[in-house]
């Protein structure tokens, strides 16, 4: 079979900040409600135009699973590491806590579980896309905004939307090679 | 009456040593019962901390003291012969409390022990850094068993390897915050350089400290060989102090002048922001400028102006660890709140951090006088 590439494709227009994507991931994922705890957000965008014609976005985010992730590079105990599908994870029980690849992940997308002892992030729901289900991200966004899919099925929602229209990523500069992509 | 005051200045001493020592062993006691997340004060933002910034200071210590000490039995410059078997008992206490240190930072010290050999990861600067010092922990070891039994050609031979250890080490220790591209204001080549001239000031001033403060607590007056010697410590640490304050001031100068994101925040938080105190203060003022200037003036480069200047440097050496640790993570990784930066972010050491430190500073200084008590370490000389 075909190793797979997942990645996510968003649609930043349609989100309305009703950060269902948070709820739902949090649940899923028994993460414990303490501030600092999330795997996904919704930052702001800059407002635009004067009052009282204004426009704003807003950009959801997680781990963007990278092709080139400081994450794993760092990991002392090679904890963290990449799957077959192109999905970071981190091996609970090899992470001794010395927050390395916090310091080191330009997107702010770890924290601490103290639940699990372990560094903990977004895994594109592993325990679901590796039964062909989609991540409970993807699955409650009312609007849509999110696709998510295999880069390296050409007849993939996410392949067809970016040859489609062009895209950007977060941080190229810094040379992570990102799999979460937004329309522009 | 003289033994009589010796006495109890050792009891007033060691009581306040022996107090700090608990303080740190009841701080240690609060943050196993309560959790790390409660006890200390990091967050997603800012994970590491004073102990991170305390462990550099005790390991960078470390290689400091033997780089210099390495001069006398390696290198073979007369005058620092006579303080290797001291600087080396200091270094190993030092590298042990910065440990003791990181191990109340890490969750899981002991997987640690088991996964850096099962799974090891030779791309991280981490991993480097745990099994460098580790090398390190054992060559001085050896090199003081050299030094006890005065096999002088063990120890020249051990103080060589153990020469470029402490380099490799220390160097990637500054790696470790040096390879972050994340981290604008670390990353680069800069630190693992500039670990290596600061370690040389850090083991400068512990060298002076040692050296004085073991004559003048047993009441002795100090014999004209270790006069000398301090004089010439004197000098050296003056040069090292004017190219540290260059060092310094060319950290500051990239940081403004294009306003690179990042690391103009970070460089502004040490000039004016949060860390200012800190850094003009602690680290600029009396950490450098003030010594620099005992040093420079021959009437004040005596040995108590050389310990002088040791104590403050050392003082300001432990504030530039803090500075440099928070200021690299000051500056949030996303843009929030409408789109306008928040600012820098806000970290404040926790009770239980303070413990610890203080505790970590005291246990060191508590062991180190008590084999001083216990054990002749005063130096045989070559054969």
């Amino acid at each position: 079979m075909k190793k797979k590439r997942f990645a996510m494709v968003f649609d930043i227009s349609k989100c309305i900040d009703c950060k269902a994507c948070t709820v739902a991931c949090k649940a899923e994922n028994n993460i414990p409600l303490v501030k600092d705890n999330y795997r996904n957000w919704i930052t702001e965008g800059p407002l635009r135009g004067k009052y009282p014609k204004l426009g704003q976005s807003y950009i959801p985010g997680q781990c963007m699973q990278c092709a080139n992730p400081p994450c794993e590079h760092v990991c002392p105990t090679s904890a963290t590491y990449v799957n077959v599908d192109g999905i970071v994870l981190v091996d609970n029980k090899k992470c001794i806590g010395c927050k390395y690849c916090m310091t080191a992940c330009p997107y702010d997308a770890r924290y601490y579980n103290e639940k699990t002892g372990a560094v903990d992030k977004c895994t594109f729901c592993v325990q679901r896309t590796s039964v062909g289900r989609i991540p409970a991200c993807v699955e409650t966004c009312p609007t849509k905004v999110r696709v998510f899919g295999d880069l390296n099925d050409p007849e993939s929602e996410v392949s067809k939307l970016l040859t489609k229209h062009p895209y950007r990523v977060e941080k190229p500069e810094i040379g992570t090679q990102p799999f979460l992509f937004y329309l522009v | 009456m003289t033994t009589t005051i010796t006495n109890s200045k050792n009891i007033i001493g060691f009581s306040v040593l022996g107090l700090g020592t608990l303080l740190g062993l009841v701080s240690v006691g609060y943050v196993l019962m309560i959790g790390h997340s409660n006890a200390y004060n990091l967050t997603r933002q800012i994970p590491w901390g004073i102990l991170i910034s305390t462990y550099v200071f005790f390991a960078v210590s470390c290689s400091g003291l033997c780089l210099v000490s390495s001069l006398g039995h390696v290198f073979g410059i007369k005058e620092f012969e006579a303080i290797g078997k001291r600087a080396i008992l200091v270094a190993i206490l030092a590298l042990l409390t910065g440990f003791g240190v990181i191990a109340m930072e890490l969750d899981h010290p002991f997987r640690m022990a088991i996964w850096v050999i099962l799974s090891p990861n030779p791309l991280s600067a981490i991993w480097w850094m745990g099994t460098l010092y580790g090398l390190y922990l054992i060559l001085l070891c050896i090199e003081l068993y050299a030094f006890i039994k005065e096999n002088h050609r063990l120890a020249s031979l051990v103080g060589l390897v153990g020469f470029v250890v402490a380099i490799s080490a220390c160097s990637n220790l500054g790696a470790v915050f040096g390879l972050l591209e994340a981290r604008p204001f670390w990353h680069g080549p800069y630190l693992p350089i500039f670990f290596i001239l600061s370690a040389l000031v850090s083991g400068c001033a512990l060298l002076a400290l040692i050296v004085y403060f073991n004559h003048s607590l047993r009441g002795i007056e100090m014999p004209p060989e270790y006069k000398k010697f301090m004089i010439t410590l004197g000098k050296l640490q003056a040069l090292l102090l004017g190219i540290l304050l260059f060092f310094i001031i060319w950290k500051i100068i990239p940081g403004l002048y294009e306003k690179y994101p990042g690391i103009y925040e970070a460089t502004m938080a040490a000039l004016s922001g949060k860390l200012s105190f800190n850094f003009w203060f602690f680290e600029a003022f009396l950490g450098l400028i003030l010594p620099f200037i005992l040093l420079l003036n021959n009437s004040t480069r005596t040995p108590f102006g050389v310990m002088l200047a040791g104590l403050l440097t050392t003082v300001g050496v432990f504030f530039m660890r803090y500075d440099m640790v928070i200021a690299g993570q000051i500056v949030p990784m996303r843009i929030s709140d409408g789109g306008k930066a928040t600012g820098v972010l806000h970290y404040v050491p926790s009770v239980a951090e303070m413990g610890i430190v203080i505790g970590s500073i005291c246990a060191c200084l508590f062991v180190y006088v008590l084999i001083e008590k216990k054990f002749d370490l005063s130096h045989t000389g070559h054969h």
